[in-house]
């Protein structure tokens, strides 16, 4: 590879993989030209530099926009900075956009992601062309296995560690970047793009970026050093399917163009555009949105009211969990040790707040009250559920179709509710009715349980009854 | 995003927007969620508003999963138990003994009061058995729609007294239906 030591100062040296890119944009999918533009133009890389391949700009926004997922959720830095480069040469992203007619489905992308990267990884040790790239996957550090945590459906978390797209520049620092001065100092991180969580959103593909930069620089000789993956660059000398494979995953790391440090991954990030930072950020938004199971409005301040609730909600869940399984524990202590003798069993369970026993295994808070408390709505239902010690408050509010009364009876009886007081009627279109229960002794009841199946039941009943409006 | 409408250059009017106070409110309100969000959150990477969303995400995901292990293995220590049997056997028994106790007899009442409308109280043993969703079964199968309801349970017994609306044929028979409820509370 020919390094073009004219290219860095120019600041132009970022638009390598731009231009293959460019080229590639102009198709459907990577295909030949990419190789012979390769060919032709006498890449110069370092070696042990992969090339940034770029995603076609049909898919750049939808990836765009899970970039931020991707970015945040999976430890990843940045390795380009191609601000600088780019700022001079882009009079505002608008212009760049191109005609977009492939949305590609999210599914298909991501089957497709782990394929051909797959296939890339292969591709890498056989490619012969001038570049000679190397995969140089392994050199790099892997990322942390936060997808995972993502719960990415679809994925085979085999593929995951090697999917990974990492830009790392240990040894050169600006070698791609030419004297832009603030990517001089930063050492490249790794950053991982995996694949679009965000895709089936179907959020219009950003711009091509890079296209109107790169396009009046075609003609010099590129260089880049810095060290990317090889599969992205392989992904360019791939034919139709790579260019779906970087829809969702790499555009991401095509728009956030910075060298970051940090460790997190997650403080560093920098916009090429101001547009990119909003679509990033409404992206974590709708993420938000989806993960929290109660939204009242679809506005911003409300989607974070409704996952402030959320959270609180989880913390009661977890904590009325954890007293329920230390009181089965010792209770079941309890009940090993007495077993044999001819007390009876609620005798036993009665002592059971008592202070723990010496030979107890566990320490167990005998004064912990456990309270609890939820709400779930559907489309013609809202359950309200207050758990405080043995007793259960259920309020139901149900569109007035069914006689819920029976059901939810019922229900109660399969969680073993002892029903002690029942009160409510017809309220204009609605039944709104509020059970008071006791739990049965050592039943293991916890609020979430009791809605979600409450809501189930009657939710089923409600449909179940479409048909038939007599009542 | 309106960065600009924070200026207060009356002359300049492009950058006064006609609801500046409700803007300014609105990113108020965010931000103060916002922060309400981030105090919640255990870990904190970074103060921009893009971290405070994703740590929140992740928060949750975290909780998620710790409830989903919490509550398999409550699952998995309920399947090995079988203490609550027997608590519900002596229960039953003692609530049939209080209602002796007390002088309480099953009683049953109809009434019509309107066309269309009855007044029904019930009051008889409760058991654990499930005699209360008997109960409300009958009453469904009767056609009766509770226009409301209450159920109280004191001493052992079970009061229930309900306004119901019934469609037309089942009216004739309210001393019929008297009978086939005593005799479901008496002989359950």
């Amino acid at each position: 590879m020919i390094v073009n030591p004219e290219l860095y100062e120019e600041g132009s040296a970022c638009i390598d993989p731009s231009h293959m890119q460019y080229q590639a944009l102009q198709e459907d999918g990577y295909s030949q030209t990419m190789v012979q533009n390769c060919n032709s133009t006498n890449f110069s890389m370092d070696d042990q530099q992969q090339m940034l391949s770029y995603p076609q700009q049909d898919a750049a926004a939808a990836a765009a926009a899970a970039a931020a997922n991707m970015e945040l959720e999976i430890n990843q830095q940045m390795g380009l900075d191609l601000e600088n480069c780019y700022n001079p040469n882009n009079n505002g992203e608008p212009h760049l956009m191109q005609d977009q007619n492939h949305q590609p489905s999210w599914e298909t992308h991501q089957v497709l992601n782990f394929n051909h990267y797959q296939q890339i990884q292969e591709m890498q040790h056989n490619s012969n062309n001038n570049c000679s790239l190397e995969n140089t996957a392994n050199q790099y550090p892997q990322t942390p296995d936060l997808l995972n945590l993502f719960h990415l459906p679809n994925c085979s978390s085999s593929v995951l560690p090697n999917s990974s797209i990492t830009f790392t520049n240990p040894t050169h620092k600006s070698g791609f970047f030419g004297d832009l001065p603030n990517t001089q100092d930063t050492t490249v991180g790794s950053s991982s793009v995996l694949y679009d969580p965000m895709f089936h959103l179907n959020l219009p593909p950003p711009p091509p970026i890079f296209r109107d930069l790169f396009q009046s620089n075609f003609p010099h000789g590129y260089n880049f050093s810095g060290t990317r993956n090889g599969a992205l660059f392989d992904g360019m000398e791939d034919t139709e399917g790579n260019g779906e494979f970087d829809a969702g995953v790499l555009e991401f790391s095509r728009d956030l163009n910075c060298l970051g440090k940090g460790k997190g991954g997650k403080d560093v990030k920098h916009f090429a555009t101001e547009k990119q930072r909003r679509v990033h950020l409404n992206g974590k938004y709708a993420v938000l949105k989806n993960l929290v199971p109660i939204s009242t409005k679809p506005d911003r301040a409300s989607v974070v009211g409704d996952a402030i609730d959320y959270i609180k909600e989880l913390q009661r869940t977890v904590n009325e969990l954890q007293i329920l399984v230390e009181k089965k524990r010792y209770s079941r202590e309890r009940l090993r040790r007495h077993m044999t003798e001819d007390e009876s069993v609620l005798e036993v369970e009665s002592k059971n707040m008592m202070k723990p026993q010496g030979d107890s295994d566990q320490a167990y808070n005998g004064n912990a009250l456990r309270s609890s408390w939820l709400q779930r709505k559907s489309k013609n239902t809202e359950v309200d559920v207050r758990i405080i010690d043995d007793e259960v408050t259920i309020k139901l509010v149900q569109q007035k179709r069914i006689n819920s009364l029976l059901f939810v009876s019922k229900v109660l009886d399969e969680l073993q509710l002892d029903l002690q007081h029942v009160a409510g009627g017809l309220i204009g279109d609605f039944y709104s009715f509020l059970f008071n229960t006791k739990i049965c002794e050592g039943s293991s009841v916890y609020a979430s349980a009791i809605a979600n199946k409450l809501i189930d039941v009657v939710d089923r009943e409600y449909a179940a009854s479409q048909p038939t409006s007599s009542y | 995003m309106g960065i600009g409408s924070r200026h207060s250059d009356d002359q300049d009017s492009e950058f006064k927007s006609p609801n500046l106070m409700a803007e300014r409110k609105r990113r108020k309100k965010l931000g103060s969620r916002l922060l309400e969000l981030r105090a919640l959150v255990p870990k904190i990477t970074n103060m921009t508003k893009p971290a405070i969303i994703t740590d929140a995400i992740s928060y949750i995901h975290e909780l998620k999963s710790h409830v989903q292990e919490l509550s398999d293995e409550i699952l998995s220590m309920e399947a090995t138990s079988n203490e609550h049997e027997q608590k519900m056997e002596m229960s039953e028994v003692g609530s049939a003994q209080e209602m002796e106790n007390w002088g309480i007899e099953p009683e049953v009442k109809v009434s019509k009061i309107d066309s269309n409308k009855l007044w029904v109280k019930l009051l008889f043993q409760k058991t654990r058995g499930g005699l209360i969703t008997t109960i409300f079964e009958a009453m469904n199968v009767l056609g009766f729609v509770p226009i409301d309801m209450s159920a109280i349970t004191s001493k052992g017994a079970v009061l229930i007294t309900s306004h119901i609306e019934v469609m037309e044929d089942g009216m004739q028979a309210t001393e019929k239906i008297k009978e086939l409820l005593l005799e479901i509370v008496t002989t359950y």
